[in-house]
């Protein structure tokens, strides 16, 4: 075999392995890296669990690993077996209601005035794009979403606001996301979604998972207010295809 | 049933930890200390998860509505039952009625509080410990009345056989992280001879070190980080992530403690000193 693997092996820990791949994050990677973690899941026996992120995962055995390069081995001949371009497309695409009224977009006046652009054109933008979820992490139920129109970037906050409340839609760098719930957080808020990110006493506490797609759509504060104060918010949660 | 008539410092309920949901940006959890933590239910035959209370510096005033038994390893923290001292690391006998109280602990940083049959509160995804934002209580809270099981103490008879951590030992065994390769001789140099001192900004999430790295690392695209993962950020500061810790970052991991290690950091506090011992895993 000529072909070079994409991947290198890093032992971090006795239990662990971690494999990097060096390249962009793409979706395609992503695709990669969703389809692999399955397939290991499946084919190695031991492992406590496999979590990602943008170019790596990170494979954790309950035990200390004796056979190293038998590992190696299993893991290389998986990747070369596995076929890549047929990877059934099962993603889901979530669209969720956002009010940008200036109640909640506390920080809509600042961003727009500085990127240069009306606050309806902001919003306009913001709910037109396709996100990709990456992965989940920082709290509990937030997800990492790739995708933001280049005209919104904007950078965080140089402090970190201490009560970032719970729903609320931000831009923060070359990302936007929804924070699951209050936390101190440095990016700049831009809506509030009424559509709760986890329950953790719910069987799958996060409706959405890496590979999905999210989009947005604007409601007034009414609407808002409204979904918050139905019983089963998550029915106003638009799944598509 | 305990009432809690005092809270102590920081005072929260611990299991082993929350297992399988880091995909879904859930931290681990669990004791600061698991090898304190394993002996208080080992000293009680009881299940290897049952749940325990970490005492965080200072323990509370608990009154016990009813008899069971108690047993309390970690950190070195004077306990009084009615007017009498207990000792540490064996079974102690409750009677209905008996108050318990701690005072501030003079070696070391957590003890465990352990009970016959664990503590029975919430269980939010599968563990007990108490985590913000994701269990209804974070801490024990004052007056509060945490339910107990009845359970019959069946004496185990063996303990103590394997020898205890050594919580004056300042040497943290690590390995090498997938970025300290991207360190220079000097940061290397320093990161393997200087003896650190533990900040102020130290708890459940992290440990902070006051003394800097001169070096300034690119972030990396954000992956994996858990407990024991060593971030060197902007600025220069380490961070020693701890049970709490968010489950992904993007600041460079220069190294991975061992096991051993993070239950030995759990029992550092505020200017106490730590030392790296790098350790090659093959």
């Amino acid at each position: 075999m000529n072909k070079t693997l994409p991947f290198t092996f890093f032992q971090m820990h006795p239990n662990m392995i971690l494999l990097e791949w060096q390249q962009e994050p793409s979706s395609g990677l992503l695709q990669e890296l969703l389809f692999l973690k399955k397939n290991v899941k499946e084919h190695f026996n031991g492992i406590s669990q496999i979590t990602q992120g943008y170019c790596s995962l990170l494979i954790q055995w309950k035990d200390a690993i004796t056979n190293l390069s038998d590992i190696k081995n299993k893991l290389i001949f998986l990747y070369w077996s596995l076929d890549f371009t047929s990877i059934p497309e099962k993603s889901k695409h979530w669209n969720l209601p956002v009010c940008y009224d200036k109640f909640f977009a506390i920080d809509l006046e600042l961003l727009s005035s500085k990127i240069k652009l009306s606050k309806d054109a902001v919003i306009s933008i913001h709910t037109q794009s396709i996100y990709k979820v990456y992965f989940i992490g920082f709290l509990p139920g937030f997800l990492y979403l790739e995708g933001l129109n280049s005209r919104l970037f904007f950078p965080r906050k140089e402090s970190p606001r201490m009560d970032t409340p719970k729903g609320a839609v931000a831009i923060g760098g070359k990302q936007t996301g929804i924070y699951p719930n209050q936390s101190p957080g440095g990016w700049n808020i831009i809506g509030n979604t009424p559509i709760p990110l986890f329950d953790p006493n719910k069987k799958n506490p996060c409706f959405a998972v890496p590979g999905d797609t999210v989009s947005f759509y604007p409601i007034t504060i009414e609407e808002h207010q409204l979904i918050l104060t139905n019983g089963n918010p998550l029915s106003y949660l638009k799944e598509k295809k | 049933m305990i009432e809690v008539l005092k809270t102590g410092w920081h005072n929260t309920i611990q299991d082993l930890g929350r297992f399988g949901y880091q995909e879904l940006g859930v931290p681990s959890s669990g004791a600061m200390d698991l090898n304190a933590f394993t002996w208080a239910n080992k000293l009680l035959n009881n299940p290897s998860n049952a749940s325990c209370i970490e005492m965080t510096i200072k323990g509370p005033t608990l009154k016990f509505h009813q008899p069971t038994y108690i047993t309390i390893t970690g950190a070195t923290m004077p306990a009084m039952l009615n007017s009498n001292t207990v000792k540490m690391y064996r079974p102690i006998k409750i009677q209905k009625g008996d108050v318990l109280q701690f005072s501030n602990v003079t070696s070391g940083c957590r003890a465990y509080l352990g009970i016959l049959g664990g503590f029975e509160t919430e269980i939010i995804l599968s563990s007990k410990s108490q985590y913000k934002g994701l269990t209804l209580h974070d801490q024990i809270d004052k007056k509060s009345l945490i339910p107990i099981k009845e359970v019959p103490f069946i004496p185990k008879g063996a303990v103590l056989k394997t020898p205890l951590i050594d919580y004056q030992s300042i040497f943290l065994k690590s390995y090498k992280g997938p970025e300290y390769k991207l360190l220079n001789t000097q940061s290397k140099n320093r990161i393997k001879t200087l003896t650190f001192t533990v900040s102020r900004n130290n708890n459940r999430m992290g440990v902070h070190l006051e003394e800097k790295i001169n070096q300034k690392l690119p972030e990396i695209w954000s992956c994996p980080s858990l407990p024991g993962t060593v971030q060197l950020t902007p600025d220069g500061t380490l961070i020693l992530l701890m049970r709490d810790a968010q489950v992904t970052g993007g600041y460079p991991r220069i190294l991975q403690l061992s096991d051993d290690a993070i239950n030995l950091l759990a029992q550092k506090t505020t200017k106490d000193q730590i030392k790296f011992e790098i350790k090659a895993l093959h």
